[in-house]
Order: structure tokens, then C-alpha cells, then sequence
């Protein structure tokens, strides 16, 4: 009972505890934020690692896996799959309007199920805003582009020109090209590659009536006020041409061709991971498999020369036709899976495995499920290294910082060992009035444990403000000091995490409380241990 | 007279201190019986071993091994463990001390029921908690201290803070006060104040505070090196060399 009180008096009127008290807040507050940051930015790294993937992957490349829409079908029926949606991948050169050629892994989809799997909508970049998207600053070349972009992108088609029928495009990744600028709030300024744009000195000012408006300053007269003209479409990469070129292979992978094509870019997306942004180009699926001989051919029963004969009865010529034997179908090299809500990537990856198997046995020529590949998104082989790499270092930071804490612990000691020392008189007081030995060591343990309490409440409060604001905080430190910590243009975030896990801060508030009452341990024992006589002597 | 057993005896007591590598025998075979209700002084220079004897009598110390050791009411305090030893301490005796001894954190009221928090338990402590702070106050308005119950020792003078550590030692109804040289920290006139304090302790009326009905009156038993503080009690004895030599009892 005497513990209560007495903790109450020394926590509130001495300056020492106050101290130990900020030591243990700064030090909680310390590893909670750099839990929650790190810990938000593996979260928002683990996340992105999914982009345009689906849950569940299956993939049997080159070849592909033929009667497709069966194994769709039956996938479609499984109450653990939301959708599924074929396509194929082969890698290929992409040659860009200034002359220079990437190389690039083309993905055939199919755009609506493609969005129902992977939320390819959400990453189309040039859109109009949709409620759910990360605000648009007015001046961005977003809030102009007319619906129809999106609709392109979607379909994977561009009007031509000539006739306005459909013709299959491409939409590249936002960094294949190579020429979009990367600004500070996270928005992309497109450059005309030709340079023609810039030098013209033209700006985008809005969009009116299916046109472009546009500014124009003279670059030769300074001051004359700039002219303004509607454009159909816009200087730069979208509504441009590339040439993509791919390699169709025989059955026994041997290059038969080169496939090329001029397509029109109908969009660009978007996914915040530099590999897919950089590397992969959409196509629409149909066309693909077109290109690399993936789609469905009849099978002919072989004729040979076209010999004319003649009909005995009738005396005409006529041709004797290759006789139909059946069809060869199209393949996909991958089926993208996504899981229905409840449903975890690897049950579904079971599920998916028993259903293919099933599958293969209905159609002789479907690759048996041993030689197929499954994947959850995060064993795919490029995004499960680099997860693990982000998780070791988050691992290692929050290490480093927890070590780091100790020293809170040590201090505490510091200051209970001091505190026992200068008490001394009143433990001996203490004792002299009947109190145990250990009544005297729980009073400096509750010491320590509500210097912990207080210090970790108060240090899991001030995190929660600090990581609540942060990007404010971010903003304001560029602002002031010129210093951007997560430079979005150089990063591939804008945004800095700014959640607590409440599981975290219970942690380290015990945490917090724990330590310190170690931190008291010694010296408690100490107090306990103490003579009372010779504890009275001191005066 | 109806020969009662002491309330206090000790029996060839013995109490060796090591100071660095040098023994020092502060008490050698010291002997001593404590009538109940008497007021006993124990008369000594500095370095007598006065103060050794008081703590041994109240418990805060254990004698060395040899000799029959402190009785409290019959029983030795040798056969007591840790638990009874802090018990005894507790609620048997109170201890006056020369410096006072208060927590300065505590304002005085706080001093006083601080020993009625050691006694008991979380629970026993807040049923009873009310009649504990009147007790509390009381005692301090006894000693004249009623405008001070809420002050801090810093605020208190010399004589306010001794007359608050005495109502500490009265506070769980000992058996026994035990003063260790009460005056000694005070001027003269102030220390007549605590001497007038310490008498009227044994009129305070002990039936009304505790839980069993009769109570023997408080025995005092107090050390000081000042003759005239001695001669306020009923009876003085002298300890030199290590041992209790009985003097005369004072008056008749």
C-alpha cells in the first residue's frame, strides 16, 4: 500500500524520474515509429509486388497450354476462384519514334478479365481520376485526358485513323519509353521524344469539344502572348506508333519467323515496381497469339501440291480440298488466378493444382501437371528474392534500433541506482516501521514499472502523431531544409506509410515496461539487501 | 505489587561491529529488564553502544550469537523469522530517532499513516482507512500539530518534525516507544517540548484506537547521553563498558 503512495510522490516530485521517464519515451517512440514506416513500406513493397498478377499462377511458357477456355471454365466454377484469365507472355523488341529499340516481355491479355484478375483498370496511368485514386494536382495532364484513353487501354485498342474501325494497340509500361519525367508529387510530365514539342514551346492547357488545347509561345518574341490551338491528339508517345517485334518458335522451339507490326500506344500504365514498368509492354491477347502462331489453325490432313482433277462425272475441273482433320487451338502461356475474398494465394494454389489436373486429364494434348508451373505471387521467381530482401533489411533496421533502446535500459538503472543511493535513509525508515524486505524491493520494482508505463504511454503517443503526420512532417523538412528524405522522383513511392499497428505499440509498450523494471532489478535488490541500522546512520 | 513479567528483557547481549579490518565490541553481556507502563533511560556517553541496544531491543538488528538474546513478552526474538521480526517492529514498538527520519516526500499526515500502510495489507488498510486517518490526525493534533497536518518536513521545524515522527511511532499502538536520543538535535527548549510530548504519549487513551479491549499502558524507553533529559524519567540506568549498570530509580 505504502508503494503506491510513495511511487506517486517520487515520480512527481523529483527531476531524475522525469528523466528516466523521457528516456524510456523517446526510446519507445523511436522503435514504434521505425516499425510502423519500415514496416508500412515492406507492406506497400509486398503489395506492389502483386501487380498485374492475379493470386495463383500457372504457367507452361513457349508452348502454352491449349483448350484454354476449358480450364478457364472449370476454374471459374470453383467457389475459391473470383476469376481467371488467360495469357501469353514471349519476350520482344519494341522500337520507340526516336529511333531506339528495347527489349521488352510482351503480355497478351485479354483486357476485361485481365482487370477482374490483377485491377489492370487501377494501373492505367493516363485516365481521367476515379474516386479511390491518390489526389490529382489541377495542373496534371490527368484531369484533361477524355474517358476514351481508358477505354482504349481496356480494350487494347486504338481507332484507325483512316476508317475509325478498332485496331489492336499496346500499353507500355510508364517506364519502358523512357520518356516520362518524373516529378516530385509523384505525377509524370511526358516529353516528346523528337524533341519537337519542347522546342515549339508548347504547353497543355486543357481539354474542349475532342480537343486538345493548347498554348503556344513564341520562342523568338518573349513577350508576345502565347497563341492557343486545339490539337486531336497530343505530341507525345500516346497516340504514337512502335513497331514491336517477336520471335514465333516451331513445336520444336526453333525460330520459324520474325513477327513484326507497327500498333499504335494506346496507354501507358503504371505499378510503382521499376522492373514491370520497364520491362513489359500489353498486347491484346488475340493478336499475339496471332503473331507467334499461338492461335487456332485448322489442322489439315497434308495435300501436297494442289492438283486439279477431274470430276468423271461432270467432266469439270475442280480442286480437291485439304480434308479438315481438326483443329489445333490456341494456347495461353499463363492463366493468371485470383482468389476469391477469405481464400489465402497458396490454399488457392492447391485448389487451382487439383483443377488443372483434372483438366489435363479430359484434354490428351494438355501439358500433364507435373511438367506445369504453379505460383503464388509471391513465390514467382523475380518478386520472391526481392521480398525476402526487403524483409531481411526491415528485419535488420528494427534490430539495430531495438539494440539500440537498451541503452534506455541502462539508463534507467543509472538513474535507480543513483535513486537507491540518495533513498537510503528512507529505507532504513521503512524498515524500522515494520517494512519487509521485499515490501522494500517492490516499492523500487513498482518504480521502475510505472517509470515504464508512463514513458511508454507517453512514447507510443508521440508516435502515433509523429507516423500519422509524417508526410506532412516530410513535406514541411523538404520545404525548410531543401532535404527530401523519400525523394518520390527517385524512389518509386510517394507516399510515406503512415499507419500504427496497435499490436505494435501493445508491444513495445510492454515492452517498455518490462525493460525498465529490469533496468530497477539491481538496484532493488540493493534497497532490499540494505542494513537498516547502517541505513539510519547515514545522515 | 504483583511481580509481571517485563514487557522487554535482554540477557547478556553482545554486539561486535567490523570496521574495515578492526572488530569493534560495542556491547559485551549487556543486561537489562523493562517493567511494563515504567520510563526508562539508559544513560551513556557517545560510542557507549546505546543506540546498539535500542535496536537490538526494537528489533532493527540481531545480537551476536552468544547470550539468551532480546524477550519481547516472553518470547525471544532470536526464534523470530525475517517476516515476525518485521511484524514485531511493525506493531509492538515504535522508534523515535535522533534525526526524526521522516519521508520528505510525505506531508505529515502521510508520515504518520505511513506506518499503518506498512501493517496492513492493500485491503485491511482501505476498510479501515478512514478511522486510520482520524487516528492520524488526532495524534497529530495531540502534539499540537492540527494546522500542520499537510506540510512537508521541509516546511516543519526541528521540534514539529520529531513531535510528527513521534505520532509515527504512536501511530499502530506499539507496546513500546523507543527513543534514540529524541532531543538530541534540539535546542533545549524545544527538546522540553518533545519531553513534554513523549510523557503525555502515555496518556493517550489507548482503548478507544485498537481492536482489543484492554491495553497496558505504553512503556518508554529512551537513550540519551544528557542528564537532565534522563531525569525525566521514572528510572535511569547507565551502560558503560558494554554493560547495564542499574542506577537508583529517580524520586522514590
Amino acid at each position: 500500500m505504502y508503494q503506491a503512495l510513495l511511487t506517486r510522490r517520487y515520480l512527481t516530485s523529483k527531476v531524475m524520474p522525469l528523466l528516466a521517464v523521457l528516456a524510456v519515451l523517446l526510446s519507445a517512440a523511436m522503435v514504434l515509429t521505425v516499425w510502423s514506416v519500415m514496416g508500412g513500406f515492406l507492406n506497400m513493397l509486398l503489395a506492389s509486388g502483386k501487380s498485374l498478377m492475379g493470386d495463383v499462377l500457372i504457367t507452361y511458357p513457349v508452348r502454352g497450354i491449349p483448350w484454354y477456355e476449358d480450364l478457364l471454365a472449370q476454374l471459374e466454377d470453383d467457389p475459391a476462384v473470383a476469376a481467371a484469365t488467360p495469357t501469353v507472355e514471349a519476350p520482344g523488341l519494341l522500337k520507340l519514334p526516336d529511333g531506339s529499340v528495347r527489349m521488352v516481355q510482351v503480355v497478351g491479355v485479354e483486357g476485361t478479365g485481365y482487370d477482374k484478375v490483377t485491377g489492370f483498370r487501377k494501373s492505367v496511368w493516363w485516365r481521367p481520376p476515379e474516386p479511390g485514386d491518390k489526389p490529382v494536382p489541377t495542373a496534371d495532364l490527368r484531369t484533361f485526358i477524355p474517358k476514351r484513353y481508358l477505354d482504349e487501354a481496356l480494350a487494347l485498342t486504338e481507332p484507325d485513323p483512316v476508317t475509325g474501325d478498332p485496331k489492336p494497340a499496346v500499353v507500355l509500361g510508364v517506364e519502358v519509353s523512357g520518356y516520362n519525367k518524373r516529378n516530385r508529387d509523384g505525377t509524370l510530365t511526358p516529353r516528346d521524344p523528337t524533341g519537337w514539342w519542347e522546342a515549339l514551346g508548347l504547353q497543355v492547357e486543357g481539354f474542349n469539344k475532342g480537343a486538345w488545347i493548347v498554348q503556344k509561345s513564341s520562342p523568338g518574341d518573349p513577350d508576345a502572348p502565347p497563341q492557343r490551338s486545339a490539337l486531336d491528339e497530343l505530341p507525345f508517345l500516346i497516340d504514337g506508333q512502335v513497331t514491336l517485334s517477336v520471335l514465333p518458335l516451331s513445336q520444336q522451339g526453333v525460330v520459324v519467323n520474325v513477327e513484326a507490326r507497327r500498333l499504335p500506344v494506346a496507354n501507358e500504365f503504371r505499378t510503382d515496381v521499376y522492373e514491370v514498368d520497364a520491362n513489359t509492354v500489353l498486347f491484346r491477347l488475340d493478336a499475339l497469339q496471332a503473331m507467334l502462331g499461338l492461335d487456332e489453325a485448322r489442322r489439315v490432313k497434308s495435300a501436297g501440291e494442289l492438283v486439279p482433277l477431274v470430276d468423271l462425272e461432270t467432266g469439270q475441273e475442280r480442286f480437291d480440298a485439304p480434308e479438315d482433320i481438326g483443329v489445333d487451338p490456341a494456347r495461353a502461356t499463363s492463366v493468371l488466378v485470383a482468389a476469391a475474398p477469405g481464400v489465402t494465394p497458396s490454399e488457392l494454389k492447391e485448389i487451382v493444382k487439383a483443377r488443372y489436373e483434372t483438366f489435363a486429364k479430359t484434354r490428351i494434348d494438355a501439358p500433364p501437371a507435373q511438367f506445369v508451373q504453379f505460383y503464388t505471387w509471391q513465390e514467382r521467381p523475380g518478386v520472391r528474392t526481392f521480398v525476402a530482401a526487403v524483409k531481411k533489411e526491415t528485419g535488420l533496421v528494427l534490430g539495430l534500433f531495438g539494440f539500440i533502446s537498451l541503452t534506455a535500459v541502462f539508463l534507467v538503472f543509472a538513474i535507480f541506482w543513483a535513486m537507491v543511493s540518495e533513498k537510503t535513509k528512507d529505507v532504513g525508515v521503512l524498515r524500522a516501521v515494520g517494512a519487509s524486505r521485499q515490501g522494500v524491493a517492490r516499492l523500487f520494482l513498482g518504480y521502475g514499472f510505472a517509470i515504464g508505463l508512463a514513458g511508454g504511454l507517453f512514447g507510443v503517443g508521440v508516435s502515433y502523431l509523429i507516423v500519422w503526420n509524417i508526410n506532412a512532417i516530410h513535406e514541411w523538412i523538404g520545404r525548410v531544409f531543401h532535404v527530401y528524405i523519400w525523394d518520390p522522383s527517385i524512389y518509386y513511392f510517394t507516399e510515406i506509410p503512415n499507419k500504427v499497428d496497435p499490436l505494435h505499440a501493445i508491444m513495445v509498450l510492454v515492452a517498455a515496461c518490462l525493460f525498465s523494471v529490469l533496468g530497477a532489478l539491481a538496484p532493488a535488490v540493493k534497497a532490499a539487501r540494505m542494513d537498516p541500522v547502517r541505513a539510519l546512520r547515514f545522515e | 505489587m504483583v511481580e509481571e513479567q517485563p514487557i522487554l528483557e535482554a540477557s547478556d547481549l553482545y554486539k561486535t561491529y567490523r570496521v574495515g579490518r578492526v572488530s569493534v565490541s560495542v556491547l559485551r553481556g549487556a543486561s537489562i529488564a523493562i517493567r511494563t507502563g515504567e520510563w526508562l533511560a539508559i544513560l551513556g556517553a557517545s560510542g557507549s553502544g546505546k543506540s546498539t541496544l535500542l535496536h537490538l531491543l526494537g528489533g532493527l538488528d540481531r545480537p551476536d550469537a552468544a547470550g539468551a538474546g532480546v524477550r519481547h513478552k516472553g518470547t525471544a526474538l532470536r526464534t523470530m523469522s525475517a517476516a515476525q521480526l518485521d511484524r514485531y517492529r511493525s506493531r509492538s514498538v515504535g522508534f523515535v530517532f535522533q534525526f526524526y527520519h521522516l519521508l520528505p516526500e510525505l506531508t505529515a499526515i502521510e508520515n504518520v499513516l505511513i506506518a499503518a500502510m506498512v501493517r496492513y495489507t492493500r485491503l485491511s488498510y482501505m476498510q479501515r482507512s478512514a478511522h486510520l486517518r482520524q487516528r492520524a490526525a488526532d495524534l497529530l493534533e495531540a502534539f499540537g500539530l492540527v494546522d500542520r497536518l499537510k506540510h512537508k518536513p521541509s516546511a516543519l521545524s526541528g521540534g514539529e518534525r520529531q513531535r510528527v515522527a513521534i505520532a509515527r511511532a504512536l501511530m499502530n499502538d506499539p507496546d513500546v516507544l523507543l527513543a534514540d536520543e529524541p532531543t538530541g538535535n534540539l535546542d533545549r527548549k524545544t527538546g522540553e517540548g518533545i519531553l513534554d510530548a513523549i510523557a503525555s504519549s502515555r496518556d493517550i487513551d489507548r482503548s478507544a484506537s485498537s481492536e482489543a479491549p484492554a491495553r497496558p499502558p505504553l512503556t518508554i524507553v529512551m537513550v540519551t547521553h544528557d542528564e537532565r533529559v534522563a531525569e525525566r524519567a521514572d528510572r535511569i540506568v547507565h551502560l558503560a563498558d558494554g554493560r547495564v549498570v542499574e542506577g537508583a530509580p529517580v524520586g522514590a
